[in-house]
């Protein structure tokens, strides 16, 4: 990360945080917006064809361990995708893949993630369907860069906009580890974190028309996420920390680091709201995915995130200012 | 057993109702005070019992001479690299602002062995080294190694002495911190006379660190009590002690709020200063001293550092001064009290 005195882009632009609001905000300002496709600032635009409904997103992936504990860059990348479609409620219908390589890069390597992308492809029978290579010169760039974009089907399009007080917040299981496994690697601290990568469409098809809205937290972890859905859906989300499944590992090396775990990215989670009478049916259903999905908290009238602590004391839950800083003292 | 914590409660809300007048505790590290804030813990304590944010947040309690040392450095093409939670500090640099537009190269490391990595790539690189026992025998460890380090690490111990002989402040007791005491042990408080509990940074240890001290006042037995002993113990991280000792030598340094403190410096000795940014870019860094002249500012972060004010007693607090546009230090860092506040306190 380099530092400079004009206003420039910073590394905080790029973690999820209100930085990154800003960034699309300007980028959005001098696009020209007006057009048949609906972008209800999700991670995806909808158009609408012959009474169907057309999804479309698009994600760059640089990551720092390129090959990380239960994944590397290329599974990130073709999750990341069928994840963002599936969020929206859409059966992923294929992908594209741009690679955009340093030279010097190992053919060992490459070759290691493109079979890791296959592999994704072919267990959730999401074909890759078009793709584009560049390579750069030596020090223009970190390694490898990714970008995916997908294409894909909904019947009623999933957004953030429809929690409802009287909701009950799920989760499709332990969180963060994505984000512990990452921070571990960097550390080079011994562990048996594994990142929680994976495709998201089998679970959340089997769910998805219970949802009042759904969101995988990438990110800016579960604490980002929730505000979208709070600000979306104008209510007020209450957690309950007990509740929220971690593994015991991915805690300790937060709390060593000084790191809010509810701000620790998940790259195949996802956490929803859905109506308190469908909670206990869509929960188990969930469980047969993953055993940690759970209740972890309530929808009420209202706005913000609090989490109700184990002292029992309510604490407001907000957006992550920038990128993950661990103590020094 | 599972800790209670209605049961603890309790018995804070009886023994603080047996001393029956205002009572104020100060944690001492920054960690803690995220605890608290995080937790809630103020909110639910006694109404005669206050806690207050001391000296614990190593960024905070640097000094701007040093801050502006470095950023001249940087302005000279020298590479640095230091901890992310140090990298907004230069927000704060006059000679920064001055400069607007210059290239600077400043890289964050999550630890020491990525600097080393870097020097590699960069052998003029200059690592900023700071915070107390805590970081510096990382600093003390790769100075060895050949790394170059700009030292404003200090010793801890000499600012508890420093605050209790602070008239304006009133404390009863200190929480005292625990990843330093894992480092120095706690057997370096004990000729303080004074309440203290080394405590762990869950809500469960500074709860409990608070019940012994205010059995400590019931009792007028002060001493030192250790809360934290999973990880602290009364002679602490030997290893740790020699190398700190091996590399650096104590002197006198100045601490943001505090002033000079005897005997608090960890400055890098003569037998390392080829690896001491100090004696290595010593005309260059008078030549920048010469050039640091510091504008007025109504930034409290000196008192608030010390106790005697709370952040929202600053002027700036939540105004002009938020995380994303800080005017001091304490605005700056993830440990600082102003930070904290901002983040978890009531807006």
């Amino acid at each position: 990360m380099e530092k400079n005195n004009e206003r420039r882009i910073e590394i905080a632009h790029g973690s999820g945080g209100k930085k990154s609001v800003e960034l699309i905000g300007e980028i959005r300002k001098i696009l020209r917006e007006g057009s048949s496709w609906k972008n209800t600032d999700d991670d995806g635009a909808v158009f609408e064809w012959k009474g169907k409904k057309l999804v479309f997103t698009t994600d760059a992936f640089i990551v720092d361990p390129i090959f990380f504990p239960g994944g590397d860059i290329g599974k990130l990348a073709t999750c990341g995708t069928i994840n963002d479609l599936a969020m929206m409620g859409a059966q992923p219908l294929g992908l594209s893949l741009s690679l955009v390589i340093e030279e010097g890069f190992s053919w060992q390597n490459l070759r290691k993630i493109i079979r890791s992308i296959n592999q994704i492809s072919q267990k959730e029978k999401v074909p890759i369907v078009t793709g584009d290579t560049k390579v750069t010169e030596k020090g223009k760039l970190d390694k490898i860069e990714i970008t995916t974009a997908g294409v894909g089907i909904a019947q009623f399009v999933l957004s953030n906009e429809g929690a409802q007080a009287g909701d009950l917040v799920i989760t499709s299981g332990d969180l963060g580890k994505h984000g512990a496994a990452l921070l571990a690697k960097r550390f080079g601290s011994v562990n048996e974190i594994k990142s929680d990568c994976q495709p998201l469409n089998r679970p959340i098809k089997k769910v998805a028309p219970f949802l009042t809205s759904a969101k995988d937290p990438t990110r800016g972890g579960l604490a980002a996420v929730l505000n979208e859905v709070a600000e979306k859906s104008k209510v007020k989300i209450v957690l309950d920390e007990d509740k929220i499944p971690f593994q015991k590992e991915v805690s300790a090396l937060a709390s060593l680091l000084g790191i809010d775990k509810l701000a620790l990215p998940s790259e195949g989670r996802f956490v929803a709201t859905v109506s308190a009478r469908q909670a206990k049916k869509v929960v188990n259903c969930l469980k047969k995915f993953n055993r940690q999905a759970g209740v972890i908290g309530r929808v009420e009238k209202g706005k913000g995130v609090y989490l109700k602590t184990k002292v029992g004391t309510l604490r407001k839950v907000e957006t992550p200012e920038g990128k993950l800083i661990p103590r020094i003292c | 057993m599972k800790f209670s914590f209605s049961k603890i409660l309790k018995e804070i809300e009886k023994k603080a109702s047996l001393i029956n007048r205002p009572l104020t505790f100060m944690e001492l590290c920054g960690t803690h005070s995220q605890t608290i804030a995080a937790f809630g813990l103020k909110k639910i304590l006694p109404k005669n019992l206050s806690l207050i944010a001391g000296p614990g947040c190593p960024v905070c309690v640097t000094s701007q001479r040093d801050v502006e040392s470095v950023a001249g450095l940087a302005l000279a093409g020298i590479p640095i690299a230091t901890y992310g939670d140090t990298l907004k500090i230069f927000d704060t640099s006059v000679l920064l602002k001055k400069n607007r537009g210059s290239q600077i190269d400043i890289s964050v490391v999550y630890d020491i062995t990525e600097a080393l990595r870097l020097k590699s790539q960069k052998p003029n690189l200059v690592f900023w080294g700071i915070g107390f026992e805590t970081t510096a025998p990382m600093s003390a460890w790769a100075i060895k190694k050949g790394l170059t380090v700009y030292s404003t690490h200090k010793k801890f111990f000499p600012a508890m002495k420093t605050l209790l002989q602070n008239r304006e402040l009133k404390i009863d007791g200190f929480i005292n911190p625990g990843h330093v005491s894992a480092i120095t042990g706690t057997k370096i408080y004990e000729n303080l006379k004074f309440p203290q509990v080394v405590a762990g940074f869950e809500p469960e240890d500074v709860l409990q660190a608070i019940s012994w001290l205010l059995d400590q006042i019931i009792s007028k037995k002060p001493r030192v009590q250790n809360e934290y002993k999973r990880v602290v113990k009364r002679e602490g991280n030997k290893r740790a002690q020699k190398i700190i000792q091996e590399v650096f030598e104590v002197k006198d340094s100045f601490w943001r709020g505090l002033g000079k403190i005897k005997k608090s410096g960890l400055v890098i000795r003569k037998k390392y200063r080829a690896q001491d940014a100090e004696y290595v870019y010593s005309q260059l860094l008078r030549k920048i001293r010469k050039k640091i002249i510091l504008p007025p500012s109504a930034c409290q972060c000196g008192k608030i550092l010390q106790g005697i004010y709370r952040p929202q007693e600053c002027p700036l607090f939540a105004k002009i001064c938020q995380p994303e546009n800080p005017q001091g230090p304490c605005m700056v860092s993830v440990e600082g009290a102003c930070h904290i506040e901002y983040k978890y306190g009531e807006k």
